[in-house]
């Protein structure tokens, strides 16, 4: 047994990569593939790298193909975006050291801003595009699309989902195969993508892919379970197979592993055999429009939804529709719904303060990506757009253009993280140094990426183990921005002061705060809690939206009162400095006598 | 047969490792063992909820509506979510903890009263477990989960010392024995 390991998808792709002799692995933190990242970091002998973007990781797994050794990048689907330019023009390139692109689709947009379906990328990019469905085949898709990217000269994009990403299952162990690191050899008409060496890649691209459809045979990614019944063929990949096996139906299943290119000969001798060919796939109809253009009667789209991840029941519900199965029955009954449980800021949490004095003072502010995009859920309400990785800088320079010429000019705020910042906020930074317009941008340097789990940033330095930090002002003011503030979060009116006048000044203005993640860093000071003999029941600490602070009825009461829960406490004592009666109090008591 | 345990709870209170502990505990007894966490925005003291599933044959990780046969419920509103999710009859084993939701703590929604009698109108066993109280007497609020598993581990057909090997290489070294001390006194309540 011990050779046997119960692993997530996500460690199961470290695992494969590790055991298939790779060299250089890098990402950008983002979920659902964080954790082949932190899995790679635990082996010894290669290099997995934090990068500051996505673009940054695909091009250092890149440099590491050119040298010869097998490479890895891994990301979430929107972080395919972001290295889809060095991406499109590397597939051109006849592969050298083998590459993976592992990428982790996220339908259901369980924490994403989007549902992009990222098997397009391989058709687009030319290049094959594996989908396991389970840890096992995870880990064995890795050392499987390392060889078919050297034999066949193309990238490989792994693709997971969400679920997979975080879903066990038994992995067989093997052992590494020692890396074989050819090195570079220059050759320019190999890696200087222009005219004309590009030019004729163009023709090696289309005839790769059309030699590796026909060699699917051989792969054995594919599998066709014939069961001699002839009047439906599903045809499925990835983890809606388990689904779909788990239902236990009888029917003949060709099951993709590679799902570009198709085998696409092979499929239309085997359709011919049946009445239907109905497409288990989730998202959009990628393989059911291959199959079609392929003049193959297949359906599939009309059934199963085209957004959220697939399940057993999405599968019976979707076989219902297609008249092949009957209503199933169900079990402990349909409950009224229970009241929602949505994400919110930690105990402590030094976004608040800033979201709470932006609310009051009815700021426009315009949202990015991290944890502090919470900022649009209530009470806050604050963050009026939420799109991409930077984007903030961008969209408000726009608007405050469009406003200006309107004569409805106005003062703007955007909120940044530090994450964010490093990972493509520079550039935006770069081009608005030199506004005009009524523009306030804070910077929320919480010294990590602290929505996807606390990985380090440039920031982080004496905090984690790194060496140095780059300080944000710094680099702003070597932009030559003259107007930067720093300002400590939990002095709430002196982070007020400081916001609220930068809001009055005209042209570009920063306010950095400074204030750790709490959860993160594990701040923890002894707990406040209410005086109910001076609190007045206003409610001014519950607009500051803290996990432990609600209004209850004390014992002997006959009217609410607040209360603060001393175990999820962690003292940040911002609340206290938003009562108008000072009701909230520090305890002197020490932590073991805590109620 | 496949059997199918569903843990609900609150982003933060370590749902993750009391999925990983109960897969390892299936699989550790030779069982085929598939599980499913949800990761990521919910984190942030959202629901969450994590899946094993084990037998002789298992092919997905998720469970298939009405087909849970236990739910470990961290929280007592987190109990009440996944009902659709369990068989008639199912077990579930109940933290008397409550964690009010973003609406309930700004008074527009009112948190469920009597979590336990809506449980039993649907059907279900209920087992109430004072898990945080326990937790604390060890003088640990995190061992919440641990004294959870230990009233779980009843109604599985696991070994005791399989639990606690598990469970001895899962959590931080310095505290295993009263991890030890926390599945017994989940496992066998002293009354
Ligand atoms: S002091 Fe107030 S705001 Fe800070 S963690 Fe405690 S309850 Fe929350
Ligand atoms: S802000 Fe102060 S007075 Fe108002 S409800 Fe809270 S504790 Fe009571």
């Amino acid at each position: 047994m011990s050779n046997i390991a119960l692993l997530t998808g996500n460690q199961a792709i470290a695992r494969g990569f590790f055991e298939a002799g790779g060299v250089v692995a890098a990402s950008y933190p983002g979920s659902p593939t964080v954790e082949i990242m932190e899995s790679l970091k635990e082996y010894k002998d290669m290099h997995a790298h934090w990068a500051m973007n996505e673009k940054v990781a695909l091009e250092i797994a890149i440099g590491g193909s050119f040298a010869g050794a097998r490479s890895l990048a891994s990301m979430k689907h929107v972080g395919v975006n972001i290295a889809a330019d060095p991406f499109m023009t590397f597939t051109q390139i006849r592969t050298h050291g083998g590459f993976v692109l592992v990428v982790g689709d996220d339908p259901g947009l369980s924490s994403s801003q989007n549902e992009q379906d990222s098997r397009f990328f391989a058709k687009f990019a030319h290049c094959a595009l594996l989908e396991p469905s389970t840890p096992q085949e995870a880990k064995d898709y890795v050392g499987l699309g390392l060889s078919i990217s050297e034999e066949y000269g193309m990238p490989v994009i792994i693709r997971l989902t969400s679920t997979l990403c975080h879903s066990r299952g038994a992995v067989l162990l093997g052992e590494r195969t020692p890396p074989s690191i050819a090195g570079f050899t220059p050759d320019q008409a190999r890696y200087c993508m222009l005219p004309p060496h590009a030019n004729a890649q163009q023709h090696f691209m289309q005839e790769r892919i059309a030699k590796l459809a026909l060699a699917t045979d051989s792969l054995a990614l594919n599998t066709y379970e014939d069961t001699d019944r002839r009047d439906v063929l599903l045809v499925t990949s990835g983890l809606p197979y388990q689904f779909l096996a788990e239902l236990d139906l009888g029917y003949s299943v060709f099951k993709l592993g590679l799902c570009y290119p198709l085998p696409i000969a092979k499929l239309k001798e085997i359709a011919a055999e049946y009445a239907r060919v109905i497409v288990i796939e989730e998202l959009m109809p990628f393989i059911e429009e291959q199959l079609r253009a392929a003049g193959i009667d297949a359906s599939g789209k009309q059934f199963f939804p085209f957004t959220g991840a697939l399940t057993t029941d999405g599968i019976r519900v979707g076989l219902v529709r297609a008249g092949i199965l009957q209503q199933g029955t169900t079990g402990a009954g349909t409950p009224p719904p229970a009241i929602p449980r949505t994400p919110m800021l930690c105990s402590g949490c030094p976004h608040r303060p800033v979201f709470h004095i932006l609310q009051k003072a009815k700021a426009l502010v315009i949202g990015d990506i991290g944890c502090y995009s919470l900022g649009i859920l209530e009470p806050f309400e604050v963050l009026k757009t939420n799109l991409s990785m930077g984007a903030s800088l961008g969209i408000m320079q726009g608007m405050a253009m469009a406003h200006r010429t309107a004569d409805k000019a106005r003062a703007f705020v955007a909120v940044i993280g530090d994450g964010t910042f490093f990972h493509s906020g520079l550039s935006g930074f770069a081009n608005i140094t030199e506004s005009k317009e009524n523009i306030t941008i804070i910077v929320l340097d919480n010294r990590t990426t602290a929505m996807t789990g606390g990985q380090p940033t440039p920031t982080t330095g004496d905090l984690g183990q790194a060496t140095h930090a780059i300080s944000i002002t710094e680099v702003l003011k070597s932009f030559g921005i003259q107007d930067i503030s720093v300002a400590d979060q939990f002095d709430y009116s002196n982070t007020k002061n400081v916001i609220m006048g930068a809001m009055k000044r005209d042209g570009l203005s920063v306010v950095v705060v400074t204030r750790p993640c709490a959860l993160n860093f594990d701040v923890r000071e002894p707990h406040f809690y209410v005086d109910r003999d001076i609190c007045i029941s206003c409610r001014a600490c519950i607009g500051v939206n803290c996990p432990p602070i609600s209004m209850k009825v004390y014992e002997g009461q006959n009217k609410k009162n607040s209360y603060i829960d001393p175990n999820m406490c962690v003292g940040c004592s911002v609340c206290s400095q938003v009562c108008p009666v000072k009701a909230i109090k520090r305890s002197t008591a020490p932590e073991e006598a805590r109620p | 047969m496949t059997t199918n345990i569903l843990i609900a709870g609150v982003g933060g209170q370590g749902l993750v490792l009391a999925t990983r502990i109960v897969g390892g505990v299936a699989f550790r007894a030779g069982l085929q063992v598939k599980t499913c966490d949800v990761i990521g925005l919910a984190q942030r003291g959202g629901m969450v909820w994590g899946s094993v599933r084990f037998g002789h044959a298992v092919h997905s990780p998720l469970i298939p509506e009405g087909q849970g046969d236990f739910l470990l419920a961290m929280e007592e509103l987190e109990g009440l979510r996944w009902v659709s999710l369990l068989k008639a009859g199912a077990v579930v084993v109940l933290s008397r903890e409550t964690i009010l939701p973003n609406r309930a703590l700004l008074e527009k929604d009112d948190y469920p009263k009597d979590v336990p009698a809506q449980l039993a109108t649907h059907g279900l066993k209920t087992v109430c477990v004072e898990a945080n109280s326990i937790a604390r007497q060890l003088g640990n609020k995190r061992l919440a989960n641990t004294v959870l598993l230990g009233a779980l581990s009843n109604y599985l057909p696991f070994a005791p010392d399989t639990w606690l090997e598990v469970l001895r290489e899962s959590v931080p070294s310095a505290t295993i024995e009263l991890n030890e001390a926390a599945f017994g006194l989940g496992r066998t309540p002293s009354l």
